[in-house]
């Protein structure tokens, strides 16, 4: 049996008496684009932001490449090869957009303070590299033309681009997505799926929360359905689509 | 009236790093540091006490640096789980407490009496404006090695990280960064370098008295970094330049007014009014914020015809 990437075994979080996430167990398998979808409110953020490490979880554990990761910092996560994109783009405002991107570089050795003081050379050559790896992955969003803009003068769909290409840029295993294509026009919504769909041909495996379940349906090749906290049902679009669970989900009991 | 500039100069320059130290931790990394004056006594004492002991006076100067950092790393622990604004009254507190501690003891540097200090290059029966200017020299090598290490870390991607950590800190942990490591560097550097001017403002003035760490003294800084611009080196030294000549100003104007209130208090008066002023006007400082500026970035940004040219 193939080995999962990201397993999470009966997780629950909950908020005073509300169980946000409860009881949750999924496998994300190396490569492609696994969608998570469910009605607002039924707990997919925090589940993703309880497998990130920005809360933990009150039950049950998540292995990422077989490492537990429940007890680990955010940056410990992120060193692992598993990086996320906010719902809510979480820019670094006074900041120009291509800065943004070098922040989320992976293995900068400028990052540490004696060698950004004493190996200049060094880390002034390997940042060459990285802003054309960042000016590719910013035309692909189509926001090279903003690179030395300041990400605070973006508008609305195009932060949540750069918070998406922030997520690319740092080379993960694993990117968790938290609607990719919320605010963002049907036409780049779609090409924005294609593009990573290409990516994941090259290793990087997706995993991703959306809302506009024609666009995830067609590009996923596994879905899973969240309703109030709980794992309803999964299965590939196709199945997913003709599964009267799934509707109860999203148009509550008939 | 020579003399009175030559002192100005002095206070300018030893002003100018502790500026440049706050405007670091707060400018760049986002932590309001409040307890500046803290470090500042701490960098000074430290230099008082080895110099009676015969240290050469670049080893006190660096003693008190170091042991400032020391301390610097102490209220970084309390840094990462407080709040901005209840981290600057704790370490208010701390520079207070401090201060009060070295006030009222009596076995280490004579609490309320204070201990003389002797200058770090004395040339016997120098006139004074030799005196002054031999300070000038030595204030200013401190503030130029002070601001070319901000430079470079500033223009980093060091420094990009610590931006990164003042605009939000949960997204650059989310991004790799970890932020207790920072913040602790972050206080650590600022405060070794407030631990440099304590150090020279103690062999300066040649005495060390309780009474020249008020928490003024920590406001004053702020003001400078608060009207010179946070991160932007150049606005800390710009600060602290109008800041001084402001405070010098009202001090002079005070003999040639007649106020209806205390003369001694028209300084803080105006220097509430500054502030205020500054922050509604002027938020940003007189000098905008400094984008990154790495030669691989500035060839991008130079050498691209396409790359559109905003924001700098």
């Amino acid at each position: 049996m193939e080995e999962a990437l990201l397993r999470i075994r009966e997780v629950s979080k909950h908020f005073g008496g509300v169980y946000a996430v409860n009881g949750v167990s999924l496998d994300v398998k190396q490569g492609g684009i696994w969608g998570l979808v469910g009605p607002n409110g039924s707990g997919k953020t925090t589940l993703f932001n309880t497998v990130l490490g920005l809360y933990k979880p009150d039950h049950g554990d998540i292995y990422f490449n077989d490492n537990c990761i429940n007890n680990l910092l955010p940056h410990q996560i992120y060193a692992l090869g598993l990086v996320n994109s906010f719902q809510l783009p979480r820019l670094f405002l006074q900041m120009s957009v291509l800065d943004n991107m070098l922040v989320a570089a992976r293995g900068h050795q400028g990052d540490k303070l004696f060698n950004s003081l004493f190996l200049r050379k060094g880390w002034q050559e390997q940042e060459k590299g990285l802003i054309e790896e960042a000016l590719e992955i910013l035309e692909l969003v189509e926001l090279d033309k903003w690179a030395f803009s300041l990400a605070g003068e973006l508008s609305g769909g195009q932060r949540k681009l750069l918070e998406v290409a922030r997520g690319l840029m740092a080379k993960p295993a694993l990117l968790l997505l938290d609607e990719p294509a919320a605010g963002i026009n049907p036409v780049l919504g779609k090409s924005i799926f294609q593009k990573l769909k290409d990516l994941s041909r090259n290793g990087t495996t997706f995993f991703i929360v959306e809302h506009r379940l024609e666009i995830l349906f067609e590009f996923a090749s596994w879905v899973y359905v969240m309703d109030k906290g709980k794992m309803v049902t999964a299965g590939q679009p196709q199945a997913i689509i003709d599964n009267p669970a799934f509707y109860q989900a999203y148009l509550g009991e008939e | 009236m020579l003399l009175y500039f030559l002192d100005f100069v002095v206070f300018v320059g030893i002003f100018a790093i502790v500026a440049l130290s706050l405007n670091l931790e707060f400018g760049f990394a986002g932590l309001a540091n409040f307890g500046k004056v803290a470090f500042v006594l701490i960098g000074a004492y430290t230099y008082a006490l080895l110099s009676q002991i015969g240290v050469p006076f670049y080893g006190c100067l660096i003693a008190g640096a170091l042991i400032s950092a020391i301390f610097g790393l102490l209220i970084s622990l309390p840094a990462l789980r407080l709040r901005a604004d209840y981290l600057a009254i704790s370490v208010l507190a701390f520079g207070e407490i401090l201060r009060l501690i070295v006030k009222s003891e009596t076995w280490i540097a004579e609490g309320d009496w204070g201990i003389t200090v002797s200058p770090a290059i004395s040339l016997t029966g120098a006139p004074p404006r030799i005196d002054a200017l031999v300070n000038i020299g030595l204030v200013y090598s401190c503030l130029f090695i002070c601001f070319l290490v901000v430079q470079l870390l500033t223009n980093s991607p060091y420094g990009r990280v610590m931006r990164a950590i003042r605009e939000d800190e949960v997204a650059a942990e989310a991004l790799g960064k970890d932020r207790a490591k920072y913040k602790a560097q972050a206080l650590m550097l600022g405060s070794a370098m407030a631990g440099v001017a304590g150090g020279l403002y103690a062999q300066y003035l040649q005495c060390v008295l309780p009474g020249m760490f008020m928490p003024m003294i920590t406001f004053t800084v702020w003001i400078m970094v608060l009207l010179g611009g946070p991160a932007n080196n150049w606005g800390a030294l710009l600060g602290a330049a109008l800041v001084e000549l402001f405070d010098r100003g009202a001090n002079m104007a005070k003999d040639y007014l007649a106020l209806p209130i205390d003369p001694s208090n028209l300084q803080y008066i105006l220097f509430g009014a500054l502030i205020i002023f500054v922050l509604l006007y002027r938020p940003q400082g007189l000098l905008k914020e400094s984008p990154i500026k790495t030669k691989a970035l500035e060839a991008v940004k130079y050498g691209r015809g396409a790359v559109k040219n905003k924001g700098s």
